[in-house]
């Protein structure tokens, strides 16, 4: 027992240890700011400037965008490019679990969501007066949403190869589809039935509507069942990565 | 040169290990043992074998078929205890370029587990073992490729493995730091360490290593210790001379002297390679004599190391080593 507990010290230290390396390295780079930072603005004032919305609903919305595009942003780009400079051998010889590698580069993700994330909301109830109906709900779909979009991204990091360009064209390609099916733009009201029933196959769907619930207040599922989702999404995401780290295990990546 | 130390459990025991790429067989059923305390050398062309086969030693590369046993422990089945006691010092300096180097070894310490305590302490111990201390704070980046090379060995020790695997450690360096590194290796051998050391400089591995490993085409071509091996290799004995004046233009001639099998020019001298080198000299001084020339110096050598390797791995004794693309370009043709 005391041998389990102490290797379970130990894994979580070492998830911990390569989360807090990686936001060093990795956080100031151009691909992560570009890819996690701008690109959630830039998609959120497209598409939602001079439309008639209350500010509650706009930074429920943006709120959704930042923890979808900043978490995913991260194992797409750092994977590959350690795996192209070598520093990925460093993780994988090292004695640890695939499962604490995976949480911790997770981790990464996650955190760079949940800050992004907060910044968006300070601006949003500073500038533009939205309010907070819900903050437990906030708290869950920020932390929530961040751990399964950043295992989502996890998975398009994990394809075996050394080229960063390789996995970003398939994960913007699915992060797009992605964002026009799950009730971001379009409300889940105001959706055909069959277009419904194509969002609720999105965690994002779940996400927006978290958020929706935490900021304005007016969600149509039910929250539980909307956190229940995103973390199960989250463990879920996790299996794929650790069948394509084998991969690339057999393969010499 | 420390005996290999006999053990229960070898450090690295390797059992019929077989890596095929799709259909090419890149490592073919090896096996062997390295004991304890031994440094293991293992050599071979570009292309034979020995990354692959270095990479599934450590656990980065999932073997087709066979097994790896590192102190008794499986490295698929149970990596956890084998990879705590293994430390890996890559061919590419795997160094976190925008981390300094105090950085990267407290990152490496805390990924080993080393008590919290004790981090700050070794670190201290190693940057200044290797000459690094006044630059604890300046980013990798703007490093050397010396100074690289020197934190990439400081990461891998810092957790104190009982098994170090070194891949190429010197190629590339300034003389300093090549000569640091190897007499590291050789200090931390003597403090029990056991080091895997895949090199291609045969010279080094003749220096450093207890034993060592011929792989050729995937397969082990040779294993013994490089005493024995050269004196398997008694054909390749040769006489070294160095005439004057104009002594470059008669090696034609010299290759044509009774039991010479081949000659091959090494700068201002010329080796001739022999079975029966007391025969030669004689015959060596006659032709001097015989064409006015000075014999500037004359020597009979036993047969290298570098010999022994060509012998085995079929390339002719002076004819041109294979270039490092060969092996990168066999290595994008396997169809990943």
């Amino acid at each position: 027992m005391r041998v389990w507990w102490q290797r379970l010290r130990d894994e979580l230290a070492q998830a911990w240890a390569v989360a807090v390396k990686d936001v060093r390295v990795y956080y100031l780079r151009p691909g992560m700011i570009m890819f996690g930072f701008l690109m959630p603005f830039f998609l959120f004032f497209s598409f939602s400037v001079r439309r008639e919305m209350a500010a509650a609903q706009g930074i429920a919305r943006l709120l959704s965008l930042t923890t979808f595009f900043t978490a995913a942003s991260a194992g797409p780009f750092i994977i590959p490019l350690e795996r192209r400079l070598r520093t990925y051998d460093r993780l994988l010889v090292a004695p640890m679990s695939l499962l604490s590698l995976l949480l911790g580069k997770t981790a990464v993700g996650a955190f760079f969501a949940a800050g992004v994330s907060a910044f968006a909301l300070v601006i949003g109830i500073t500038a533009f007066g939205a309010t907070v109906a819900q903050p437990g709900f906030l708290a869950a779909g920020v932390l929530l949403g961040s751990f399964a979009f950043s295992s989502l991204g996890l998975v398009f990091g994990s394809i075996p190869t050394r080229n960063p360009g390789d996995v970003q064209m398939p994960s913007t390609l699915l992060r797009w589809g992605l964002l026009f099916v799950s009730g971001v733009f379009i409300p889940l009201q105001e959706m055909a039935p069959a277009a419904r029933a194509v969002a609720y196959l999105s965690p994002l769907t779940y996400a927006q509507d978290l958020m929706n619930h935490a900021l304005p207040g007016k969600g149509l599922l039910n929250p539980w069942l909307d956190t229940g989702v995103l973390l199960l999404a989250g463990i879920l995401f996790l299996i794929p990565s650790m069948f394509l780290h084998r991969r690339a295990r057999r393969l010499g990546y | 040169m420390n005996a290999p130390q006999r053990s229960t459990d070898a450090a690295i025991r390797v059992e019929g290990l077989t890596k095929y790429y799709g259909d090419f067989l890149a490592v073919d059923h090896i096996s062997f043992e390295v004991q304890q305390g031994e440094v293991f050398g293992f050599l071979g062309p570009n292309g034979a074998g020995k990354t692959t086969t270095q990479r599934m030693l450590t656990g980065l590369l999932l073997p087709s078929e066979g097994r790896v046993l590192i102190f008794g422990h499986d490295l698929v089945h149970n990596p956890y205890p084998a990879k705590r006691r293994m430390g890996l010092v890559p061919e590419e300096s795997n160094v976190y370029a925008e981390l300094t180097a105090w950085e990267n070894l407290l990152f490496t310490a805390r990924l080993y587990r080393v008590p919290r305590r004790e981090r700050a302490k070794r670190a201290q111990e190693l940057l200044t073992a290797f000459d690094l201390w006044e630059r604890r704070r300046v980013k990798v980046a703007d490093f050397s490729k010396g100074m690289r090379r020197r934190l990439c060995i400081a990461m891998a020790i810092i957790h104190r493995p009982s098994l170090l695997f070194l891949d190429e450690p010197t190629p590339g360096l300034d003389v300093q730091s090549a000569r640091l590194i190897r007499e590291l290796i050789r200090e931390l051998n003597s403090q029990g360490t056991t080091v895997f050391l895949t090199t291609h400089q045969i010279e080094e591995a003749n220096q450093l290593c207890d034993r060592v490993a011929i792989i050729h085409r995937g397969k082990i071509a040779a294993i013994d210790t490089p005493e024995r091996l050269k004196a398997a290799f008694r054909r390749v004995q040769s006489v070294e001379v160095a005439l004057e004046p104009d002594g470059q233009a008669h090696g034609r001639a010299l290759s044509s002297l009774p039991g010479v099998t081949t000659a091959v020019k090494m700068g201002d001298k010329w080796r001739l390679y022999t079975e029966d080198p007391s025969a030669l000299l004689p015959r060596v001084v006659r032709y001097a004599e015989g064409n006015g020339l000075r014999v500037v110096s004359l020597s009979t050598l036993g047969p290298s190391l570098e010999d022994v390797f060509l012998a085995i791995t079929g390339q002719e004794v002076g004819a041109p080593r294979q270039g490092p693309q060969e092996g990168q370009q066999r290595r994008t043709g396997r169809g990943r």
